[in-house]
């Protein structure tokens, strides 16, 4: 090595500044090595050649740091100002500046994991563009006339979902778009299942998007950006059911309706079938007890009408009528009887009276009517005859004519009888 | 039957090809126009006798239990629909 140190003030060895920082920058590297450094990012830049510029800082010094673009393309998550960091690399010179610098190989967040930063830097992201917006969830068809599911063909959630919808709803169609739920690539995967059954000419109502549990990687694609925008766009609702309860993925966040489970997430899509029953049993209770109501209503009326005939009863009034006619007959003919009675027995008294006042009664006792025949007036006294008068003499029984014999006496008169 | 009575708007009962939710939602707006109590007896009776058709077809199709599980499958530059055996019809 390039012994820099003067020894003896006459030998001078003068170096070229790219001797000197070339050689500065061997020192470096073979001294130093590769090594693992902790400290703050600022001064972020990216350039448009991808490559990331920063520093990494404590309190008390710093320096520059560059991260190249194909090693800043595997990492999950963001660098950002501000952000402590973990970052592994080796020192080194930028010789066309003389700057030292830390080329960067790896880096990842301190005090966090790498994805779980770069989930929390995702979700910071959507939220801010809206798209957990509860206003964006749309309701969930209460009768799907057919399911879509978004799963590995292989896991347990497939099992999961097709075992509850024995028991839920056995009728309704399930539709599996078969992908794989984790490693590499699995994101664009997903996004190309849940587009293709959103765009069949089969239509599916709905789309359960599950998996079973796993760690953070495993469920890494569920929180992708390209799987978290092929959700938001879907035009079929989306439940999705993505790993255990715990496990909240940008999918979750997303998805029109987030489930704990991939069973849970079918239960909720699918109608259940004893809960139907019920309803329909019940349905049928009130459908005849109803109707009986409506028999009965109308049997009522059928009988308030006929008690009001009843009442107003023409066959009774007719009889009632006809009694108080036979009752008024009866005492008409009473009536009449007795007073026909009363005016007989009148008649008999007034009878008898004039019976004994008639002259004809006194006739029978022996005295005589005597009249002028011709002229008819009776005759009381003997002057008004003359000899040859014609008289008629009525008797009590018979009738006589006579003639006047003698001229008038006082007293008595001898007349020629004649019978008449 | 009068024009305007609830059970004279529903279409002839021809319920052998009503989905499911149709003929319940059929069901309890005849239960709902019984209850209410304006019908007169010729329109409640043909109501009920729609309902308890309804009902019996809802009780039908409740007990259907055959499964049909389908999937998709890639076929030239799309996709297909086939239907589905088991998670063993693995890929």
């Amino acid at each position: 090595m390039t012994d820099f140190l003067p020894r003896t003030l006459p030998e001078r060895r003068i170096f070229t500044i790219t001797e000197l920082v070339a050689g500065l920058r061997v020192l470096l590297e073979e001294s130093m090595g590769r090594l693992w450094v902790a400290g703050e990012v600022s001064n972020l830049r990216r350039a448009s050649s991808g490559h990331l510029y920063f520093s990494l800082k404590d309190d008390a010094a710093q320096l520059r740091a560059v991260l190249f673009r194909s090693d800043a393309r595997r990492m999950p998550f963001e660098l950002e100002d501000g952000l402590e960091v973990i970052a592994f690399g080796e020192c080194s010179v930028y010789e066309a500046r003389g700057d030292l610098q830390l080329l960067v190989r790896h880096v990842e967040p301190r005090g966090r994991g790498a994805l779980q930063l770069a989930f929390e830097q995702l979700r910071g992201r959507l939220e801010r563009e809206g798209l957990f917006d509860p206003s964006r969830k749309r309701r969930l068809p209460a009768f799907p006339r057919r399911v879509g599911l978004v799963t590995s063909i292989s896991g347990a959630a497939l099992r999961d979902v097709i075992e509850v919808s024995g028991r839920c709803f056995p009728a309704t169609p399930l539709l599996l778009a078969p992908t794989r739920v984790q490693g590499d690539g699995a994101e664009h995967e997903i996004a190309a299942a849940l587009s293709a059954l959103a765009s069949l000419p089969e239509e599916v109502d709905v789309i359960l998007l599950v998996r079973g549990g796993g760690s953070l990687e495993d469920l890494q694609p569920f929180n992708t950006e390209v799987v978290a925008r092929a959700v938001a766009g879907c035009p079929v609702p989306v439940v999705s059911g993505v790993g255990h309860e715990t496990d909240l993925s940008i999918a979750d966040l997303v998805a029109d309706v987030r489930a704990p489970t991939p069973s849970a997430a079918a239960a909720l899509v699918l109608p259940d079938r004893a809960v139907l029953r019920d309803r329909c049993a019940r349905n049928l209770v009130r459908l005849c007890s109803a109707a009986e109501r409506v028999l009965e209503r109308t049997r009522a009326r059928l009988g308030q009408r006929r008690e009001a005939l009843a009442r107003v009863a023409p066959l009774a009034r007719l009889a009632a009528q006809q009694a108080r006619f036979d009752a008024l007959r009866g005492a008409l003919a009473r009536n009449t009887r007795r007073r026909t009675e009363r005016a007989r027995s009148q008649l008999a008294t007034l009878a008898g009276r004039l019976h004994a006042l008639s002259p004809l009664a006194v006739l029978a006792r022996g005295y005589a009517i005597v009249w002028k025949a011709k002229v008819g007036t009776i005759v009381r006294r003997a002057e008004e005859c003359a000899p040859g008068d014609q008289l008629r003499v009525r008797l009590g029984e018979g009738e006589l004519a006579a003639t006047v014999q003698d001229g008038p006496e006082p007293s008595s008169v001898a007349a020629g009888v004649e019978s008449a | 039957m009068d024009e305007d009575s609830p059970s004279a708007k529903l279409p002839p009962a021809s319920t052998d090809e009503l989905p499911f939710e149709t003929a319940l939602t059929r069901l309890e707006g005849i239960v709902q126009s019984l209850e209410k109590g304006d019908l007169e007896l010729e329109a409640a009776l043909a109501a009920f006798e729609q309902g308890i058709a309804l009902s019996r077809h809802c009780a039908t199709q409740l007990e259907r239990a055959e499964r049909r599980i389908e999937v998709l499958v890639r076929e030239g530059a799309g996709f297909a629909v086939r239907p589905f055996a088991g998670p063993e019809d693995a890929d």
